[in-house]
């Protein structure tokens, strides 16, 4: 199966370990990952205060996909995912904000997007076209024992009018549930908290240490205190916060915002039968690493 | 007791709007406590509309017309259960009836949303809540600039200046330049990131951050994103 892919800036290069879990997981799958051609950031919401200009980056990617005979996309990074979303809503509205958009493509000699474009998560995807069953039939390692915190942060489930996994797959906008069903496929035990799509504040990540250590901080305790052994993820943004400066969450908050951070496709990968360091487990900042071999290493706790 | 606590949504009031007096007879009859608090009534003679003009104008402020001011956006706000004077619904309303003085005097605290969309995933009237937020954040950028605080305007411009030049984003490049500008480029050799900063120089990833490149003839990108005809 062909499936156009959009890695993105950061999972390109410092956030790899999403990256190539997603591949490893796809291969696994059978899926065949192209990706979109001369890619260009997403915009990373920071053009978003631009009016219509916010729309150029993702529609010079969009445009791109088509070019390339596609009109499906799957993206991992939450943040990409939502850029492309809202700007594919913007070109299925069509009127004047339609025709600016190409206009600017035409302006900067990119192609003109020719087709409707349909972005859909990796998640959604996973759950919605290749299928739980088929996952779990490919599970060598069941993740038996092991307590998994879902966390779905914003912009996979909202606004529900402009993402695929509601607008597609059927998923629940105010309580998303795909990535606690992936898991209890893989046999791992689910911990429900009550921060599952709160907040990181990861847009002020830099520029707003106390607010955004603050909102790390409620949902690493949050997970941890429900009896979680790991939080998995679906955003590189999230996992800035989450997993890279986890120091500041704890500072915030104390010790109850220790706990181990992974993307969900990490998880996957594990549980398929691949060794943490393909899957590069040790890229995280937050004791993952430790968490994994010690979970792999002990069947006993299984 | 502090001043106006009696009083429902109270950070949506001024210190120097409430009148209360901690023993106070009138008439002859004795109403010390909260039953004296007073409001002082606001005459608002300079109604000033060019925000709502703009706002509606832009791609991303457009509906802010369907507003009915229910206040569920404010209500699920993730930054208004952190800052109190935070609230979407309120800027809003300031938009529509013209306070331009009370949008600049919050300027600061407008310009704190995290763009989490819980205000337009929760609007009844299909207004893209966040998006009118930052819409009108946007024009008070051009209004009072210099009241952005100096983090949130370093973050805001590293970002640009990123963006138009290079056509993606390289994260540590990105984190130099918003230290540099706050005059703390110290810190990125400081504890906290240099731990962070030898692994990557070891496992390879900087070496793949620094290769990351520009896309196709950027410069034809660059010139759209950068004129400033097109808003
Ligand atoms: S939820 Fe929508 S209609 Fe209600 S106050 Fe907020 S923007 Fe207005
Ligand atoms: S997007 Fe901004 S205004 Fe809307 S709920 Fe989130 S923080 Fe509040």
């Amino acid at each position: 199966m062909k499936t156009a892919y959009f890695p993105g800036c950061s999972l390109k290069t410092i956030d790899r370990a999403y990256d190539v879990s997603t591949r490893v997981i796809a291969e696994d799958l059978g899926m065949t990952l192209v990706d979109v051609e001369d890619y260009s950031c997403c915009g990373a919401g920071e053009l978003k205060g631009e009016g219509i200009k916010s729309h150029f980056l993702p529609a010079r990617n969009l445009a791109h996909l088509i070019n390339q005979g596609e009109t499906e996309v799957m993206v991992s990074c939450n943040v990409c995912y939502h850029e492309l979303s809202r700007t594919a809503y913007a070109v299925q509205k069509g009127g004047k904000n339609l025709e600016d958009i190409q206009a600017m493509l035409k302006d900067a000699d990119e192609p003109l997007i020719k087709e409707q474009p349909t972005v859909r998560n990796t998640l959604e995807y996973l759950v919605n076209v290749v299928g739980l069953d088929t996952i779990a039939k490919h599970v060598k390692v069941p993740l038996t024992g092991l307590r998994v915190a879902p966390y779905y942060g914003c912009l996979y489930q909202r606004p529900a009018k402009m993402v695929s996994s509601v607008q597609i797959a059927g998923e629940d906008t105010e309580h998303p549930h795909f990535m606690h069903d992936l898991m209890a496929a893989l046999g791992a035990t689910v911990v429900e908290h009550r921060a599952e799509t709160t907040c990181c504040g990861g847009k002020n990540l830099l520029s707003d240490e106390r607010i955004s250590g603050k909102l790390t901080g409620r949902i690493l305790s949050t997970a941890k205190t429900s009896g979680a052994d790991v939080l998995a993820l679906m955003c590189p943004k999230c996992a800035g916060g989450l997993d890279a400066l986890q120091f500041r969450a704890v500072g915030m908050v104390g010790d109850t915002a220790k706990l181990p951070v992974m993307y969900y496709t990490q998880l996957i990968g594990i549980a398929f039968g691949h060794r943490p360091e393909e899957l590069h487990v040790g890229d995280m900042e937050s004791g993952s690493l430790d968490l994994i071999r010690h979970f792999l290493a002990e069947p006993a706790i299984r | 007791m502090a001043k106006g606590s009696g009083i429902i949504e109270r950070s949506l009031l001024e210190d120097d709007q409430i009148m209360e007096e901690e023993n106070l007879v009138m008439d002859g009859i004795d109403i010390s406590g909260r039953w004296n608090t007073m409001l002082k009534t606001r005459v608002h003679s300079q109604r000033d509309l060019d925000s709502w003009d703009e706002v509606r104008a832009s791609a991303i402020g457009e509906s802010i017309d369907n507003c009915i001011q229910c206040g569920m956006c404010t209500a699920g706000c993730t930054v208004a259960q952190e800052i109190p004077a935070f609230n979407p619904r309120q800027f809003i309303y300031w938009v529509r009836v013209g306070r331009k003085d009370d949008l600049i005097k919050n300027a600061d605290v407008i310009w704190r949303c995290v763009g989490c969309y819980i205000c337009t995933n929760h609007c009844p009237k299909e207004v893209n809540t966040a998006e009118v937020i930052e819409s009108i954040g946007q024009w008070l950028r051009t209004q009072v600039p210099e009241k952005m605080d100096p983090a949130y305007r370093a973050n805001h411009e590293a970002y640009r200046h990123q963006l138009e030049t290079y056509g993606r984003l390289s994260l540590p490049r990105l984190q130099a330049e918003f230290l540099s500008k706050l005059g703390r480029q110290k810190e990125l050799f400081g504890p906290d990131l240099r731990q962070a900063a030898v692994k990557m120089l070891k496992d390879g990833r900087a070496i793949k951050t620094l290769l990351i490149g520009r896309p196709r003839h950027w410069n034809r990108s660059r010139f759209v994103l950068t004129d400033s005809a097109r808003a």
